[in-house]
């Protein structure tokens, strides 16, 4: 086929115009981009690319030109002198090109990793440079905040009103907070030495300790567990511990951190309103018994009485009758008092100064019982106000704490009412106290409940403490006993005053 | 026969050829159609090159930018250019299928061996082969003149941030 050249002349010689114009210009926008980043090892790459592209465009071009030329002027034995050189250059470009570009994403690989290192290295220098240049500063600082967090925690270590207390794994108490110190009565003054002391030794039963220090052991911690304190003269705390192990070890070794907290006055409510509960329970199981029983008794004692009427005095009959009598009146009695224990019956109130009725009640004791060698004393103290009772009620109470008194003291001791106001809680306090043989411990406990008495059969119903409770409650008040066995026994009275203190 | 007698006879076979045969020249001379072939392989590497330049481009994810993205086409042009210049050399210099003949100026003949035109015709279409390196070589120009740019504009905006 005959066809045109000049398309092919053409593109051959523009084409390679261009080529070589192009390749310059890259090359000279390569090294504009070098002068800014010198180190840059992409642009060197593409400097790389492009001064082989513009040898090669030289090369090539400058060979197709000169070609043209050659064949135009009808030298083709130059051309084919130079042809060879030329593509020999072209061939080597090619491999130039190539090369790099094989070798160019391993490097940039490479280059990105120093990168990121160098990034690293210059992050770390200026946080050296600026720790350097601000040392002092950031020690400054840094030792005032951890002196205002030393004040803190020194503060609730010192202010808190629970024990705080730090021992080893031992138990070697390390630390002990000044609530700790009152709680167990370690005094600066007195033993306030707690070197070498052990916590255990300021348990009630020290083999809890173990349990105590099993329980860290094993699970890093103990919570909320009950266990009783041994305090100054041998009393008992009842406390609520919980400790956790430090995990972080000083120079000594572990340590335990305890918070302990005193419950004891929770316990004591707990157990006197447990005991208050009960009561009420059996007042009213009582009261309920007593009015079932108090019908048929009057009619017995009603019937008794037609009956002795026509009686002769002295018959055979009329003795079984008065037998009858006197048995029903005193179950009758019995019955009355169940309903004073179950307060059944409205008191009759009125203003009066405790004092008067307790002088009135010793009076009336002195005159009945044997008492030669047993001392009443009496502590008032001055300015009672008026009390809001029924008088009555209140000197049965204090007749039956008295007697009990009498009773518990034997022949000689003495027994002590002692009075007292308790302003905040706008009541007044009658104690009283005797030197008697004392109450066993888990009598305590029963001691309000009806008919429950320590004295021989026939000596006593067992209903004088808890008629004396149920009008103590029917009052507002409140009874409460303390006692040890051997060392005597205190019935504190507490009764609600006239309003704001003014009885006088 | 034996392993050990097998490899004997192996051993001393090779030492006869190497002994017996005719004297040979210390190098090897490289006249003809192997500077063709040296070209030919040049061509290959070259394509192959640039196909790996595009594919670490993507796999990198530069060619969101547009100067990556220009050096890619530039890339994809340079591919085209070799392969067209790898036919073109076989059919003038390896397989000499065409020849060319000036008839008259600015007119040739080309004549395909066996009479195949679609051979001559092949053979003037891929003889236009700068339709394909301008571009390449324009591409890359683009590419490298955005990244100026870029570095231009990113310039005073770290010295703005200073």
């Amino acid at each position: 086929m005959t066809i045109t050249s000049f398309p092919i002349w053409f593109v051959d010689v523009v084409g390679s115009v261009l080529m070589i114009v192009f390749s310059f210009i890259s090359v000279g926008y390569c090294l504009q981009l070098k002068n800014k980043a010198p180190t840059d090892i992409i642009i060197n790459y593409l400097l790389w690319v492009c001064v082989a592209l513009a040898v090669f465009a030289i090369s090539r071009s400058a060979g197709h030109l000169l070609k043209q030329i050659f064949l135009l002027i009808d030298r083709r034995d130059l051309w084919t002198a130079i042809q060879p050189f030329s593509g020999a250059v072209n061939t080597f470009t090619f491999i130039v090109v190539a090369s790099v570009t094989l070798f160019f994403e391993r490097t940039w690989a490479i280059y990105g990793t120093i990168l990121k290192d160098r990034q690293a290295l210059q992050n770390a220098h200026e946080e050296l440079l600026y720790l350097n240049q601000n040392l002092e500063q950031l020690v400054e600082k840094r030792t005032e905040a951890l002196v205002i967090s030393e004040q803190k925690y020194r503060r609730i270590f010192e202010v808190s009103k629970d024990m705080i207390l730090v021992t080893r794994t031992d138990g070697r108490i390390v630390n002990l907070n000044p609530a700790g110190e009152q709680l167990v009565g370690i005094t600066a003054a007195g033993d306030g030495n707690l070197e070498g002391r052990f916590f255990q030794s300021f348990l009630s039963h020290p083999e809890d300790w173990n349990v105590i220090s099993r329980h860290i052991e094993d699970h890093g911690f103990i919570s909320s567990a009950e266990f009783d304190l041994i305090l100054e003269g041998d009393a008992r705390r009842r406390v609520l511990l919980s400790g956790s192990l430090s995990r972080n070890p000083s120079d000594e070794g572990e340590t335990i951190h305890f918070l302990i907290k005193d419950i004891e006055q929770r316990r004591l409510m707990q157990k006197q309103m447990a005991q208050a509960d009960k009561l009420a329970s059996i007042g009213e199981l009582s009261s309920g018994i007593a009015h079932e029983i108090n019908n048929p008794l009057g009619i017995i004692l009603g019937y008794t009485q037609l009956l002795l009427r026509s009686e002769p005095p002295h018959s055979d009959r009329f003795s079984d009758l008065k037998t009858i009598e006197k048995h029903v009146k005193s179950c009758k009695a019995i019955v009355e008092d169940l309903l004073n224990f179950a307060r059944t019956s409205s008191p009759q109130k009125e203003n009066l100064d405790i004092h008067v009725v307790i002088s009135e009640v010793i009076g009336f004791v002195r005159h009945h019982s044997n008492l030669e060698n047993i001392q009443i004393e009496t502590v008032f103290a001055p300015d009672l106000p008026l009390v809001l009772m029924d008088e009555k009620k209140i000197k049965q109470v204090l007749i039956n704490l008295l007697m009990n008194a009498i009773h518990a003291v034997g022949r000689n001791g003495t027994i002590t009412i002692t009075t007292g106001l308790n302003e905040s809680a706008s009541r007044i306090a009658v104690e009283v106290s005797d030197t008697g043989h004392g109450i066993e411990q888990e009598n305590l406990l029963r001691i309000f409940d009806p008919f429950f008495t320590t004295k021989p059969t026939g000596e006593g119903t067992g209903l004088g403490l808890s008629v004396s409770y149920g009008i103590i409650k029917g009052h507002g008040g409140n009874i409460t006993v303390k006692s040890e066995p051997g060392r005597g026994a205190a019935f504190t009275i507490a009764l609600p005053t006239t309003a704001p203190l003014s009885g006088r | 026969m034996g392993k050990r007698s097998r490899y004997i006879i192996a051993v001393m076979s090779f030492l006869g050829i190497l002994l017996i045969g005719s004297p040979a020249l210390a190098t090897q001379g490289h006249a003809g159609i192997e500077g063709v072939w040296v070209h030919q392989f040049a061509h290959i590497f070259f394509l192959f090159s640039m196909g790996l330049l595009i594919f670490w481009l993507r796999q990198a994810g530069l060619v969101k930018e547009p100067g990556w993205r220009y050096i890619q086409y530039a890339a994809l042009f340079f591919i085209l250019w070799n392969a067209d210049a790898f036919l073109v050399h076989l059919l003038d210099e390896q397989m000499l299928a065409v020849t060319v003949t000036q008839v008259r100026p600015w007119h040739v003949r080309l004549d395909a061996a066996g009479g195949r035109e679609w051979v001559a015709l092949l053979y003037y279409m891929v003889k236009l082969d700068h339709l394909l390196c301008v571009p390449a070589m324009a591409c890359l120009m683009l590419g490298l003149r955005h990244m100026l740019q870029e570095s231009h504009r990113s310039r005073p905006d770290e010295e703005s941030r200073r």
